[in-house]
């Protein structure tokens, strides 16, 4: 059996909580939470440890060199960095609205790269 | 590059060098100063306390020393000298504080060896009157030892004027030249730098921390020099109205130096602790932070570590080990003819003016003729502060020019126009933009402007904003361009 | 608009300008008129491309710029005029406002009221004294990151972040994400600055050190930063001989706390609380000069933009109704004092007519205590941080019983058994 640590976010005690996982990647145990919205967290950040991906792109031919973009729902945080590097091939061109997306499915996770402000200079 | 030849070689663009080129311009001369940093005055210069002294303000004044004699025939040379390159010069007056009868009857008897030689300004205090001039000083102070007549000034801006005004009427200005070898030849001197050769007849060597090191390339070291690492600290400007006056205290530990003084721009500058160091290391530490804030604690209790914006070290050169009042040098060297040292360590500034009149007669006794130049002018106008001028005046210049419309930086008021002016006049640096302008000098410490003034700078030098320095040399601000790191084709 | 006509103007253009001003018009103020230093509305929002702003505002988890838009589209929908690229330079006490930009040079104007919303500002080098040299490559967390999202620089690529503030903690992901090697956070204090939640998303998911009561002694390098050399420290925040390390780095940034934009309020001559840091307000965000009011972080600093907004929009609606009546009555009686183990409280002080909500700032972090107002409320707590706000709601009808009776409420934590 293994053992995972997870710091819940929940409120600022930041209860660190232990998971003991099972053969069949279940969650066996949890010790460490204050709390039921506590131990609910820390079991959804165990089976899918998720974030909002945030970064910007450059532009062409505009006085901003950058442009900020996000996704539009989360994805598995192993992937961020893979998503930073993905971005760099992409150049955003005026125009273009807030909410545009500029890359779709961006590693299959199934979230879309969208643009987080206008750029229409 | 070809061989650049003149009579006269400067070495050092601080305030002695600047003050000794001004002097020259005044005749028919070629000179050329030569400063190894990017801009005028961060040597020595910077360290100073701003105070403009006549000398007899410490117990340990030495009135037979030549450096009192500088400095005492400077004195009426100052203020008109400040008028004519238009730069700040105040006279706030000296407040030396009397703790008990023995310090009392120390300031009386320097007070008697002031008047002997002619300083009669000074003037006893009682504690009501001291507390009514400065109602915060500490209670511990039983009275003081008033001199109406020292006055401040901001000495990086006076340097910087001096050096204007001497390359208006003709004297060549070199940055970031440093000297790296002389030769002797029969009637001149090969003075090798980073900017290649440069040929002259005599050499003024004002190369402040450096000013021994130079002399020995010629083998002229007729003195021996300290290095001595000084510390200043600023106080935010909100507190500027504490006191008025420059006021010291008999430090109670030797290496030490208790003062606290208005500066120019309406901050408060406090320096303490004066110790050898090696040289070149600028670095300053916590201890002598502390002792610093103690020190100055002693005159003022009031104050605030939480107050301090910024702190800093700086060299002087002093001629004595125990640091305390000493000599200074203003000699043709022994060996060799037609170099001239010159170092005054504390009082660069308060010595400066006499100090270019001697060092110009000393050349001529070396054999320098000296015709005086007819297109020379004593004048040098300053840019324009906007946040010291009136409404109209302020709407006039915006008028003219809608750059000084735009604040870049805003603790201090410093303008986009005053930028642009800066490099104009000279400057390259994000220091040299801080230095002749303020920006970035106020309670943030560029947190807002840096970036803006970057990018003012990369604009009008034309040159990427990665290329824009600090202080010059290695000195680059931005690294890398975002994404660049990631390997983005830019 | 003649600048003579301005009813309300607004200083500052951030979540708490927009939110002020925009409050101000709905509440029937004509000339609404923002003042914004850049060039574009928004304030620092645009450099904060990360999330997590909105949650409670729009109920949405939005990032800097996008929360920014809402206001500006509302900004413009309303008519609210602007004055972009314009520096507010002075202030007097009697409203008296001068500002100055590249196109009128100095404009000048005496609005019925006043929002002062200019934010604040971060803590700098000079004001740590740290030891050391005096090169390049030493920044404010805030200016390295205005740096890396908007105006496209990498200040270097090894960096060590003083001080666990919120942004120092988002620049240490960002700048991961862009290839920067963070070699450490480090911490004086036994506790991260920041919020949990960029504790765990900032530090934690990209294996960055954290070094808890550590700080830099000395940096290194005459040039550009080579090192820093960092310790732990005792008790008192001293660093403890034998445990100096050097890291080898180009950058250093400092996070080490914000601290409200004071310049115009000090200038204006309002009453300056220096434990909350801005203004001394009161429950309708007036300062102690009538007609000049406050809101978000120029008051004291928030955890929440949410909050910013919240606040500001108290101070945009009284602005509003000073502007149309004139008088706004009479002021608060019932003075708030931080007792034990609080730091501040905001407002510093409230009438007792009107529901109200305080702010109130820990000292330092203790588990299980009750939080007591004076005899009017008390609540129990696992833990209090000092980086986490604590938001308190007074109703109107437990202060009535204060009213003519009580001239100051003492807010205080003490320790307390929490029931299992």
């Amino acid at each position: 059996m293994i053992e995972e640590k997870i710091i819940c976010i929940g409120c600022p005690l930041g209860c660190e909580t232990t998971l003991k996982i099972g053969d069949q990647a279940e969650v066996v145990k949890i010790t460490g939470y204050k709390c039921k919205e506590g131990r609910q967290y820390v079991v959804e950040e165990y089976r899918s440890p998720v974030r909002i991906f945030t970064a910007t792109i450059l532009t062409e031919k505009s006085a901003r060199p950058l442009l900020p973009v996000r996704t539009d729902r989360p994805i598995l945080k192993s992937k961020l960095k893979e998503a930073a590097l993905t971005l760099v091939r992409f150049k955003a061109k005026s125009p273009v609205r807030i909410g545009q997306v500029i890359l779709p499915n961006i590693l299959n996770t199934g979230a879309d790269v969208i643009a987080t402000d206008d750029l229409l200079d | 590059m070809g061989q650049m030849e003149t009579e006269v070689l400067i070495i050092g663009g601080g305030v002695l060098g600047a003050v000794v080129a001004r002097e020259l311009s005044r005749y028919k001369v070629d000179v050329i100063l030569v400063e190894k940093e990017a801009d005028f005055g961060w040597g020595s210069t910077k360290t100073n306390m701003c105070i403009v002294c006549q000398g007899a303000d410490t117990l340990e004044f030495r009135p037979e020393y030549h450096r009192s004699k500088l400095v005492w025939d400077s004195m009426p040379l100052t203020e008109p000298l400040c008028q004519e390159i238009d730069v700040p010069f105040k006279r706030v007056g000296e407040l030396a504080l009397i703790r008990n009868n023995e310090e009392l009857s120390k300031f009386q008897k320097l007070k008697s060896r002031a008047e002997k030689i002619g300083i009669g300004s000074h003037k006893f205090l009682d504690q009501e009157t001291l507390r009514q001039m400065e109602p915060h000083v500490t209670r511990q102070a039983i009275g003081a030892l008033y001199d109406p007549n020292i006055a401040i000034v901001d000495p990086v801006r006076l340097t910087i004027a001096l050096v204007e005004n001497a390359g208006q009427n003709g004297v060549k200005v070199m940055r970031e030249t440093e000297v790296l070898g002389i030769s002797q030849k029969v009637n001149e001197f090969e003075v090798e730098t980073n900017r290649g050769p440069i040929k002259c007849r005599f050499i003024v060597n004002a190369a402040g921390t450096s000013v021994d090191r130079i002399a020995r390339l010629v083998n002229s070291d007729d003195f021996v020099l300290y290095p001595i690492r000084g510390y200043v600290g600023i106080f935010d400007k909100n507190l500027g109205g504490l006191i008025e006056h420059e006021i010291h205290m008999r430090p109670d530990a030797p290496g030490q130096m208790n003062i606290i003084t208005p500066s120019v721009h309406g901050n408060l500058f406090f320096g303490t602790t004066m110790q050898p160091a090696r040289r070149g290391d600028y670095s300053t530490t916590r201890r002598i932070a502390q002792i610093g804030l103690q020190n100055v604690r002693k005159i003022i209790p009031d104050l605030s570590e939480k107050d301090i914006i910024n702190s800093f070290a700086g060299f002087l050169m002093f001629r004595n080990w125990e640091v305390g009042w000493h000599e200074c040098v203003v000699q043709a060297s022994l060996k060799v003819p037609r170099f001239i040292s010159i170092c005054i360590g504390y009082p660069g500034v308060s010595a400066a003016p006499a100090t270019a009149r001697e060092v110009t007669e000393l050349l001529r006794r070396e054999g320098l003729r000296l015709e005086t130049n007819p297109g020379f002018s004593p004048f040098r106008k300053a840019p324009p502060v906007f946040n010291k001028l009136s409404e109209e005046e302020q709407m006039e210049l915006v008028t003219k020019d809608p750059g000084y419309g735009h604040v870049v930086c805003r603790c201090e008021t410093v303008t986009e126009g005053e930028i642009v002016e800066a490099l104009r006049h000279g400057a390259t640096t994000l220091d040299g933009i801080k230095f002749r302008t303020r920006a970035g000098m106020g309670r943030c410490q560029g947190g807002f402007c840096t970036p803006r003034v970057v990018k003012i700078l990369a604009r009008e030098l034309g040159i990427p904003e990665e290329k824009i320095t600090k202080k010059g040399r290695e000195s680059r601000i931005l690294l890398y361009k975002t994404k660049e790191l990631l390997g983005a084709e830019l | 608009m003649k600048y003579s006509d301005v009813d309300v103007a607004v200083i500052g253009s951030g979540p708490a300008g927009m939110a002020a001003a925009i409050k101000a018009k709905e509440e029937g103020a004509e000339h609404v008129l923002i003042l914004e230093r850049q060039e574009q509305l928004g304030g620092l929002l645009h450099q904060c491309v990360h999330n997590g702003f909105g949650l409670l505002y729009f109920g949405q988890d939005l990032t800097g710029p996008e929360y920014a838009h809402r206001f500006v589209e509302k900004v413009r929908d309303l008519g609210i005029e602007v004055l972009l690229e314009t520096m507010v330079i002075r202030i007097s006490g009697d409203r008296k406002l001068t500002a100055a930009n590249s196109r009128e040079g100095t404009i000048f104007l005496r609005p019925k009221s006043i929002v002062l919303a200019m934010g604040c500002r971060e803590r700098s080098r000079g004001q740590l004294s740290i030891p050391g040299t005096r090169p390049a490559g030493i920044f404010t967390a805030g200016t390295a990151q205005r740096l890396v999202n908007v105006e496209g620089f990498i200040p270097g690529r090894k960096v060590v972040i003083l001080g666990s503030g919120d942004i120092g903690m988002i620049m240490a992901r960002r700048l991961t994400l862009e290839g920067v090697e963070v070699k450490a956070v480090v911490e004086i204090l036994p506790y991260i600055g920041g919020l949990i939640r960029n504790e765990v998303q900032c530090l934690y998911d990209f294996h960055i050190p954290i070094l808890l009561e550590h700080t830099v002694i000395q940096i290194h390098g005459e040039q550009r930063v080579k090192a820093v050399t960092i310790a732990k420290v005792d008790k008192n925040k001293r660093p403890v001989d034998g445990t100096e390390q050097n890291i080898e780095c180009d950058t250093l940034l400092l996070s080490v706390g914000l601290i409200p934009e004071n310049e115009l309020s000090r200038m204006a001559g309002v009453d300056l609380d220096p434990l909350a840091g801005g203004p001394v307000v009161d429950e309708r965000r007036e300062t102690s000069i009538p007609g000049i009011f406050a809101g978000g972080n120029v008051v004291h600093v928030h955890d929440l933009v949410d909050d910013v907004s919240w606040e500001a929009e108290i101070a945009g609606a009284w602005a509003a109704k000073l502007a149309q009546k004139g008088d706004l009555g009479k002021k608060g009686k019932i003075i708030l004092r931080p007792g034990r183990n609080i730091r501040s409280i905001v407002p510093q002080t409230i009438s007792g007519q009107n529901d109200v909500t305080l702010y109130i700032r820990i000292k330092e972090m203790e588990e299980k205590v009750q939080l007591r107002i004076g005899a009017i409320y008390n609540q129990a707590f696992r833990v209090v941080k000092p980086s986490e706000i604590i938001k308190v709601n007074l109703l109107q009808k437990e202060l009535n019983s204060l009213r003519g009776k009580t001239t100051e409420l003492i807010a205080e934590c003490e320790p307390f058994d929490l029931p299992a």
